[in-house]
């Protein structure tokens, strides 16, 4: 409005100045005529006549001038509209093209804008770095141990704060109702590290890491929920699993730490790692279980902070072998990367398939344009030869292709809102990060931003080819021998969607046999029917009566109505945690440090059953394994192979080292099958249990529940079965088997709903593209094709000539395509489960459908050009 | 460039003008045209008007450029001048014209043959 306005204005301001100046130049000419003696009258008339018409003068002076005025950009807008509303439905078809493109890259954008754009919420983020345990050989990656993690903070040069972190749970009771709290347990400089302060109170002190200490920070939704907002919090203390934490500050509602575990309520020192015993966790280097993050110096970069950390770990594992022998180097990553790790690939993977549904939206829309330019090419050349000039034709054309941009834009974003949601429920939480993305400014401005660049990329071409055609042929309506470049630029387009198509599909496809075959692999264990749920027993009550607190508890949970069986277990499968916990065979001596570790688990008696983990051999742990029976284990039949070499093992005895008093020697009792301990992992993993009744002290957390009846039924009662025993004891987790192998599987899921969804897009939008421009085709050769019928040509032959030309077009695409999809194939490796990246099975259904999909496209073309009636077309032209 | 046969008097025009603001330096429009006039000594009958919208096309292509200024009569008069860039159009215009001239001048001399 304020632009046409202002453009009306400077039009009035230009037309004022151009009357004055010629009527200053009448009055001249008036008085010169005047000087050679003609009288007033005759001079006036004289000069009138010589001027010529004002007012043709003026309207010329005008048009021409606007040509470069912004009223006149308005014109063409209006213009442009007239246009689009005389052909709705080939333009509605441009803007559905884009609409689904551009709302598709812009849902996948609001993702990877939130996942991988946005830096990490602290002070200077890109200076945090991942510091990581590494293995020289395997070049495998793994946790530290705190006193290895001591001596890097002591003597590494590169940052000024090196922090440790590691995942803890506690459980708050002295309130109404007792919960289970999230938190991280870290080293005192936290704060420090992050540079992000608390809102009340400061962070920790150093002295809050010695031996008791029991300080905690809490989380700002924490402070409002559970202390009322309370500005004199600070000092107070909380009862966290049966001990006291005297608070020492609240955290910003912002702050998250970490970055990706927005559940955290909680901070508090590692002194709640040490129990104070020579083998508490502090000090036991042979503990890897804790992540480490440090802060640049100013002036130090990744790469010599990497140097220095792995020589410090190299100089820890020369002097203590017995446990660093696999520890003998370190990794220094920045902190985003480290975090999402794979996905970040799976991310760009996803933004690059959308790209291509877009290229291939803005190839159809370039298409119809062409088509269109075509029918207007008599209106262009008219133009033309009125004098309109070149440029402004090619802005008229572009005006209205960034029209119908726009238009698929703003639509795009409306899909983008509705979709964005849809797509991280898919997500759900499998992308670190994910959960904050949302249609933003940012996200609308690339979205914007797409839009034009592809009413460019469209329009462009389109325009120049058209606003260059010359003016007689298009005039003369006779240039049917136009096989000419928007022809061949037509077919190259086709060409390309094919090829994009195919790499899409495979892409998508691979994910799919993938997928499936993660979905029906055999976990080990049948997860039907299973509810599990878990709660811990906290030490400070538990430490001496934990045996007996299970004893009742699986008593009664084994009689509540529709219960089949249950059992316990220290670590469940699909619950994205395993420990890993080495082994002596005494057949075969190994130095302490390089032996060997499997998967571990301490489960309850009937564990196997209510799995159905199948027992092989020998017998199922029982009650009667007390602490004063002999020590026993079960083994898997794939630790037996792995380990033992044979699967006879039932009478043999290993000395794992875990247990309540230190290691001893166990018996091997039974051989049960192994149990794939993630959704997502390649292989069933070997591993070996201890009956939790020879570790008395230990904690089950998992509860396992085979029902008859739907296990979420069961969940009021299994509450309050524990709340009857122990109140202050919350249950948490409650979920069933199939949920949590659900969760796990959501990341690949979401990749391969999303590639499926836009390799149907793209197919979608290829097939409607080359049906465009074969129906334009044959509309085009009707002349030609009804004199080769009149010549007699059978009908059939013209139906398979129109067909061969699309085939043409689409075994061309189906080419380059599988040549790109093979050349690209191993992107996706890492992300595929039971298909290698060129399965040919795979490659062949993606070129049979693609084909089939391109013949689609050509069959009503043909069908119309097989009907032409020769008479008529020759009449018509 | 496609250039109809309509737009030869235009670019004759044209010319003229550039020529004028060549020779006789910054003009306005009342001038340019009495220059025209004075040249061609009343063979050219000139419509004035269109000086004007050779004028602005000049403008359009960077060849003149104008100012406001007082006329001879105390008004406000715009003020035309030939630019670096219109001089050499002028040049090569000039030239093209001059051959084409030449053929022309040539072309009206044969005699009947035969």
């Amino acid at each position: 409005m304020w632009a046409k306005l202002k453009g009306q204005a400077l039009q009035r301001r230009e037309d004022d100045a151009f009357i004055d100046e010629i009527s200053e130049h009448i009055t001249l000419l008036t008085q010169h005529y005047r000087a050679q003696g003609m009288s007033a009258e005759d001079a006036t008339h004289a000069a009138r006549r010589q001027f010529g018409n004002v007012t043709q003068l003026k309207e010329r002076q005008r048009w021409q001038r606007g040509m470069l005025s912004p009223a006149e950009w308005g014109r063409d807008v209006r213009f442009g509209m007239r246009m689009l509303a005389k052909k709705p439905g080939l333009h509605a078809a441009m803007v559905i093209a884009l609409a689904l493109g551009i709302g598709a890259n812009t849902t996948v954008f609001s993702i990877v804008d939130a996942v991988l754009l946005r830096p990490l919420p602290y002070a200077h983020p890109e200076r945090l770095m991942e510091v990581r345990s590494q293995d020289s050989t395997a070049l495998q990656d793994g946790a530290v141990s705190y006193p290895d993690f001591f001596d890097w903070r002591a003597q590494n040069h590169s940052f000024t704060q090196l922090v440790s972190y590691r995942d803890d749970s506690l459980t708050l009771t002295g309130v109404e109702r007792a919960a289970h709290l999230d938190g991280e347990i870290v080293s005192w400089n936290l704060v420090p590290l992050l540079g992000v302060n608390p809102e009340l109170g400061l962070g920790f002190r150093p002295e809050d890491e010695k031996l008791g200490a029991r300080v905690v920070l809490i989380s700002h939704a924490l402070w409002v929920s559970q202390f009322g907002s309370d500005p004199r919090v600070v000092g107070r203390t909380m009862q966290l699993s049966g001990e006291a934490y005297t608070i020492e500050g609240v955290m910003p509602a912002s702050f998250r730490f970490p970055a990706d575990a927005p559940q955290n309520t909680f901070w508090t020192t590692l002194a709640v790692d040490n129990d104070g015993t020579p083998g508490a966790t502090t000090a036991n280097r042979g503990d890897h279980e804790f992540a480490a993050m440090g802060r640049l110096k100013p002036g130090i970069s990744e790469a010599q902070a990497n140097a220095e950390m792995k020589a410090i770990a190299a100089g820890l594992s020369r002097k203590y072998p017995a446990s660093n022998t696999q520890n003998n180097s370190a990794h220094v990553q920045s902190e985003l990367k480290s975090m999402l790790g794979d996905t970040r690939t799976l991310l760009l993977v996803i933004l690059g398939a959308v790209g291509l549904v877009l290229l291939i939206a803005c190839g159809n829309v370039g298409n119809l344009l062409l088509v269109r330019a075509r029918e207007r090419a008599r209106e262009m050349a008219m133009r033309t030869a009125l004098g309109a000039n070149r440029a402004r034709l090619v802005r008229q054309l572009l005006v209205e292709s960034l029209f119908v941009s726009v238009l698929g834009g703003l639509a795009g974003c409306t899909l983008a809102f509705v979709s964005t949601p849809a797509v991280l429920r898919l997500i759900n939480d499998s992308v670190p990060r994910a959960a904050d993305a949302g249609v933003n400014l940012p996200v609308l401005s690339f979205a914007l931003a797409v839009s034009l660049a592809s009413g460019l990329i469209f329009g462009l071409v389109p325009a120049i080819t058209s606003a260059r055609g010359d003016l007689l042929s298009p005039l003369k309506e006779s240039g049917r021998s136009e096989t000419d470049v928007r022809n061949r630029l037509g077919s190259l387009v086709i060409v390309v969607q094919v090829a994009l198509g195919i790499v899409l599909t495979a892409g998508a496809g691979l994910l799919a046999t993938s997928y499936s075959h993660l979905a029906h692999s055999d976990e080990g264990f049948k997860p039907d029917h299973l509810l599990t749920f878990m709660f811990e027993t906290p030490d400070s009550r538990y430490m001496n009566n934990r045996s007996d607190f299970y004893r009742q508890y699986f008593e009664k949970l084994r009689a509540l109505p529709g219960v089949e069986a249950a059992g316990g277990s220290l670590i469940l499968p699909m619950t994205d945690n395993s420990m890993h916990i080495s082994f002596e065979n005494p057949e075969h001596p190994l130095p302490p440090g390089q032996l060997e570790d499997a998967r571990f688990d301490l489960v309850s008696t009937n564990y196997f059953r209510t799995m159905k983990i199948p027992l092989l051999s020998g017998r199922d742990f029982s009650d009667a394994d007390t602490v004063k029976a002999p020590p026993v284990m079960i083994v898997s039949r794939g630790f037996a192979m792995k380990f033992l070499h044979t699967e006879n093992v039932i009478g043999k005895r290993l000395k794992p080292e875990a247990g309540n008093d230190g290691p001893v020697m166990r018996e091997i009792v039974g051989v049960v099958g192994d149990v794939r301990h993630g959704a997502t992992a390649r292989d069933l993993d070997p591993g070996y249990y201890l009956p939790a009744t020879q570790l008395p002290r230990a904690c089950f957390m998992h509860s396992v529940v085979r029902t008859r009846v739907e296990p979420l039924s069961l969940e009021p009662a299994v509450k309050n079965l524990v709340a009857s025993m122990d109140r202050n004891i919350p249950v948490t987790d409650v979920r069933t088997m199939q949920d949590r192998i659900g969760l796990e599987l959501a990341q690949p899921r979401f990749a391969m709903v999303l590639l499926s969804a836009f390799s149907g897009l793209a197919l979608v939008l290829t097939l409607v593209g080359l049906y465009g421009v074969m129906a334009y085709s044959v509309a085009r050769r009707r002349r030609e094709i009804g004199v080769r019928l009149a010549l007699g040509a059978p009908r059939a032959m013209v139906f398979r000539m129109v067909l061969q030309q699309a085939a043409l077009l689409v075994i061309i695409g189906v080419g380059i395509g599988i040549t790109a999809t093979l050349a690209s194939g191993s992107i996706l490796q890492s992300y595929l489960y039971g298909t290698g990246p060129r399965n040919p099975l795979v490659l062949a259904g993606v070129c049979v459908l693609v084909a089939t999909t391109g013949l689609l496209a050509a069959y009503l073309p043909a069908r119309r050009a097989m009907q032409v009636d020769p008479t008529v077309a020759l009449r018509y032209e | 460039m496609g250039e109809g046969k309509s737009e030869v008097m235009q670019g004759t025009l044209d010319l003229m003008v550039l020529k004028t603001l060549y020779a006789m330096g910054s003009q306005h429009g009342f001038g340019i045209a009495r220059r025209i006039e004075q040249v061609s000594d009343g063979v050219l009958d000139l419509n004035e008007g269109t000086v004007y919208t050779a004028l602005l096309r000049l403008q359009q292509q960077g060849w003149i450029v104008s100012k406001w200024g007082i006329s001879e009569n105390n008004r406000r008069a715009r003020f035309y001048s030939i630019t670096k860039q219109g001089a050499k159009q002028l040049d090569r215009e000039a030239e093209n014209w001059q051959r084409v001239a030449g053929v022309m001048e040539r072309m009206l001399k044969l005699e009947r043959q035969g």
